[in-house]
């Protein structure tokens, strides 16, 4: 209230992040405030605008490869697969069977690892620094197959033109075994402190929520569609790589809350581990890992135009590519569920939030500030 | 997907169309049909999502092209709509009414192409250029290695940059943690 109009709640302005542990990576959230109920909120990006989308068009198709994995860094691959995917469709050139289940494998385990590090996210918004010490160290372990895979463990780099850059080393299957059982193993202790903790219930059901109307009016994706009963999944609905012949449910739930987007991330972690193996099993043990494709350095694409997409763990992403006869992409336009989420989205769930929720609320959509600002 | 282009086209004026994919169909219209065309997609047929929205600049033809990316998720189809604007004076009718998410994408393409959309709620606030005051940085004519010359050229820096000249100012040309 103020003295010049009793009826008037005083209206705090504050600032969180763009340095903030609540707020998913370098944005910043504006709000106004009474008391400590959000009345409006808007989502401030440009802390990590480094023009990617302008540097690949002046650079050749292969060069571009170093720079769209860090476009996401804890999901690069699905970056590295839409811009091959796109550049190979406009390009006219068809990978080989076993660079499909090679492409499979490193998408799911990005994926996977994307996933429980979202689950650590999420528990430690609401104040349970252990989960987030547990699922950053399985991360960890997926790092480390990446590593042996790829030769590096955030950025991969894995994929080229044409397929891959190399096969399975010997023993792979059996270390990724070793860690598919160590993420399983590790999934009960997350259970008990989170989902079977009353308490964790409580902070987090019917919080955050989702309005089921939105979905006709915005391009929501990923678990905060399917949170809200949506059985939407990119992997299912535009079929892409060798998933057609994988077995997965797409998990959905109703609640469309922070509860809701978490607990289907908990069982898209058990999804993806089904993944993992069953390509692992079905993958062709003998076959070229690339095709041959045109010489890099004069390498030129006749003028069209694509989009290609795929279920990252936020989402549907999406690669608009543009190509005009040159050894350049015209245009690259990086769609990432992030954009939808973090601006549109968000700003309607922050109405009437309390303030004290804002943080799980943030991580539980969650946003990727990169792929918003590219 | 070709019948439904030709119901399009019985509507609105489809200048060309091309399936680039079973998923994925891409039509031309002209600019005064886009906003009743889209509007009646959105209202009237499965194609009511906004996937995607951007702008692509011609320079050599003087036009920027708008992109609309609209998808049926029951059908599991997309169409691309493809409307050319003028670069000398770049105007587009917003399309925020039909969907919210177009007021950021509207935002950043007044930003980095210079593309107008009036009525668009945060038409000219900053998005990620805070203080831009060259040409939008997304137009084919900035020059990007220009200006990355002028914001981060070289710049002399100390004088002593060698670790050993900075031993041998400090103890002698025979400084004793080199040259034994």
């Amino acid at each position: 209230m103020t003295i010049e109009n009793p009826h008037v709640e005083k209206e705090t302005q504050l600032w969180v992040g763009p340095q903030h542990p609540g707020v998913t990576g370098n944005m910043a959230i504006q709000v106004w405030l009474t008391g400590d109920t959000i009345q409006r909120g808007i989502t401030h990006v440009g802390y990590l605008h480094r023009g990617f989308e302008k540097l690949m068009e002046r650079r050749k198709f292969i060069q571009s490869f170093p720079i769209v994995c860090r476009i996401c860094v804890p999901e690069p691959d699905t970056n590295e697969y839409l811009l091959a995917a796109s550049i190979e469709e406009l390009g006219g050139i068809t990978i080989p069977e076993k660079a499909v289940w090679l492409r499979t494998l490193v998408l799911e385990m990005s994926r996977l690892a994307s996933l429980v590090q979202q689950i650590g996210g999420g528990a430690g918004a609401t104040g349970l620094g252990a989960v987030p010490n547990w699922t950053y160290t399985l991360r960890d372990y997926i790092l480390d197959s990446f590593e042996e895979l790829t030769g590096g463990r955030v950025y991969h780099m894995y994929m080229v033109y044409g397929g891959v850059r190399r096969d399975l080393p010997v023993g792979f299957a059996e270390r990724m075994e070793a860690t598919l059982r160590k993420i399983e193993e590790r999934l009960p202790y997350i259970d008990k402190v989170t989902f079977q903790s009353s308490v964790w219930r409580e902070r987090t059901q019917g919080v955050g929520l989702t309005d089921p109307a939105w979905v006709k009016e915005m391009g929501i994706s990923g678990p905060a569609i399917r949170a809200m009963g949506f059985a939407r999944d990119v992997r299912r609905d535009f079929p892409y790589l060798a998933y057609p012949e994988l077995d997965f449910s797409v998990i959905t739930s109703t609640g469309g809350d922070i509860y809701a987007r978490m607990e289907i991330r908990r069982h898209e972690v058990v999804e993806s581990i089904k993944i993992i193996r069953q390509v692992l099993q079905k993958m062709p043990k003998d076959g070229p890992v690339a095709a041959p494709i045109p010489n890099v350095f004069t390498w030129r694409i006749p003028t069209g135009q694509t989009y290609v997409r795929a279920e990252a763990s936020r989402g549907e992403m999406g690669y608009y590519t543009v190509t005009d006869g040159s050894d350049k992409v015209r245009r690259v336009h990086v769609r990432g569920a992030s954009y939808v989420h973090g601006f549109a989205m968000a700003e309607r769930m922050f109405e009437g939030l309390n303030i004290a929720d804002l943080h799980p609320t943030l991580v539980s959509i969650p946003t990727c500030p990169p792929e918003m600002e590219r | 997907m070709n019948e439904f282009v030709q119901e399009i086209q019985a509507r609105f004026e489809v200048l060309w169309s091309n399936p680039q994919r079973p998923d994925l169909m891409q039509i031309g219209v002209r600019q005064v049909n886009a906003l009743p065309l889209l509007t009646w997609l959105k209202s009237n047929t499965g194609y009511f999502i906004l996937n995607h929205f951007s702008a692509v600049d011609w320079i050599e033809d003087g036009e920027f092209q708008l992109t609309y990316l609209l998808t049926d998720y029951a059908a599991r189809r997309s169409l691309m709509v493809c409307v050319r604007i003028d670069r000398a004076a770049p105007t587009a009718e917003s399309v925020h009414h039909l969907w919210p998410e177009a007021v950021t994408y509207e935002q950043e393409m007044f930003e980095m192409f210079g593309i107008s959309f009036p009525g668009s709620p945060r038409q000219g606030v900053d998005l990620l250029l805070e203080g831009w005051e060259d040409i939008p940085p997304m137009r084919r004519d900035f020059d990007t290695a220009a200006f990355a010359e002028e914001a981060f050229g070289f710049r002399p820096g100390r004088t002593h940059t060698n670790p050993r000249d900075r031993v041998a100012i400090a103890f002698g040309q025979k400084g004793f943690l080199h040259d034994h």
